[in-house]
């Protein structure tokens, strides 16, 4: 047999012992606990309800809402537009076609902060991109948008500007007039449109 | 250090400049150690040439070795690789298919296009045919796509599924490949010649 074979071979059986030798470091999906802190501590995923309601007014195309309640909460109140995966079924596979998309922000609500933060948690665990959380969920859309607290007399500007929105925001969202007659002068309601989010992928 | 296109140490631009060079340097090697010839390629099945399950079995096994001894190194990380999904029912229909056309064309897709490069009038007809299929695949997707999706096992590797470990799956291929490489010298001295 022709002896370049055989050496071969041999370095062939010699790099394959050595194998046994070396550390191999086995694959796992799992997300390292510095990565998940700095995810965790990372603010950008939340949005306010202020946001919120400007985008849903403004019709953003680019917002999905999705309710993670439980059904029948959900079919008792929820935000206009929004999608009910309740967090118990957010592994189903037939939600998939929500999340498996790079066009669209996905905000998760809940009533309060906590199952909004595990769908997020979860969803981001499966990979998926553009996810996001309205801050203090339906407790604050409450405080905020359908029961809006006039500012002090010394409070800023800002303020002022922010509960005028609030009110605006009130009358497309309850249908009715906010009560508060006392509030002699009517402001407009001031809508900007902002930026998407989305940033734009590829494309020159 | 590596995978450098997801590591972004070469831009994605760049990965379809890179996958024509590196095509160009594999249909080279392919054509230069003959394999544009069906002759060559259908031996395996009759016996008188085993130089393409040589070929295949010997870039597996340097990959494997590679990759682990790079990845050791740290010019490599192996967990970014990417890993095929194994489909089960649609791999093993499609494998079924493959290899009848295998053996009635005498090329799998690779080499046909090598033997286009160098002017074949079979390999050209082969390749005519492997458009009409892909036109067929793409155009009844919607009948087939139950059946192509099914059995999907995920991500999924041959030594999780066997339960032995790396080293031990490696050292057996290797050992494996070693014995068949010495058992289809024997065939070969055994069947009569064909010249091609």
């Amino acid at each position: 047999m022709n002896i370049r074979y055989i050496i071969l071979a041999a370095i062939l059986v010699i790099s394959g012992i050595g194998l046994f030798f070396i550390p191999i470091t086995e694959s796992s999906n799992e997300i390292e606990p510095d990565q998940l802190m700095a995810e965790l501590f990372d603010q950008t995923r939340y949005v306010s309800t202020d946001e919120i309601a400007e985008r849903i007014i403004n019709q953003d195309p680019s917002l999905l809402l999705i309710d993670v309640r439980m059904a029948d909460y959900y079919s008792e109140f929820s935000l206009p537009g929004a999608a009910n995966i309740p967090l118990e079924e957010i592994l189903n596979p037939d939600w998939i076609g929500y999340f498996e998309q790079d066009h669209m922000d996905l905000v998760f609500y809940s009533t309060g902060d906590i199952f909004a933060e595990q769908a997020w948690m979860l969803a981001s665990r499966m990979g998926y991109k553009h996810l996001y959380i309205m801050k203090g969920g339906l407790n604050r859309w409450f405080e905020t948008i359908i029961k809006p607290v006039k500012p002090e007399v010394t409070a800023s500007q800002l303020e002022f500007e922010l509960y005028a929105f609030r009110k605006g925001a009130n009358q497309y969202f309850t249908g009715g007039g906010l009560a508060d007659s006392d509030d002699s002068v009517l402001e407009p309601v001031k809508v900007n449109r902002k930026k998407k989010n989305a940033v734009v992928e590829g494309g020159c | 250090m590596g995978p450098l296109i997801p590591q972004g140490i070469i831009g994605a631009e760049w990965s379809h400049v890179i996958a024509i060079l590196l095509g160009m340097a594999f249909g080279f090697v392919l054509e230069s150690s003959g394999f544009s010839s069906t002759r060559k390629l259908a031996g395996v099945f009759y016996g008188y040439d085993f130089v393409v399950l040589k070929v295949f079995f010997t870039a597996a096994i340097t990959a494997m070795i590679g990759l682990i001894y790079f990845n050791y190194l740290g010019w490599i990380d192996i967990n970014l690789i990417f890993v095929n999904p194994t489909f089960l029912y649609s791999s093993i229909f499609g494998g079924i298919i493959m290899g009848f056309g295998f053996i009635m064309g005498g090329y799998c897709p690779g080499t046909s296009f090598c033997g286009v490069a160098i002017g074949k009038i079979d390999a050209i007809v082969f390749t005519g045919g492997l458009f009409i299929g892909i036109l067929i695949f793409s155009e009844s997707y919607p009948l087939i796509n139950v059946f192509y999706n099914e059995g999907d096992l995920g991500v999924i590797k041959i030594y999780d599924t066997l339960g032995v470990s790396l080293p031990v799956f490696i050292f057996g291929v290797i050992i494996s490949a070693l014995v068949i490489f010495y058992a289809v010298g024997i065939i070969e001295k055994r069947v009569k010649k064909v010249e091609y």
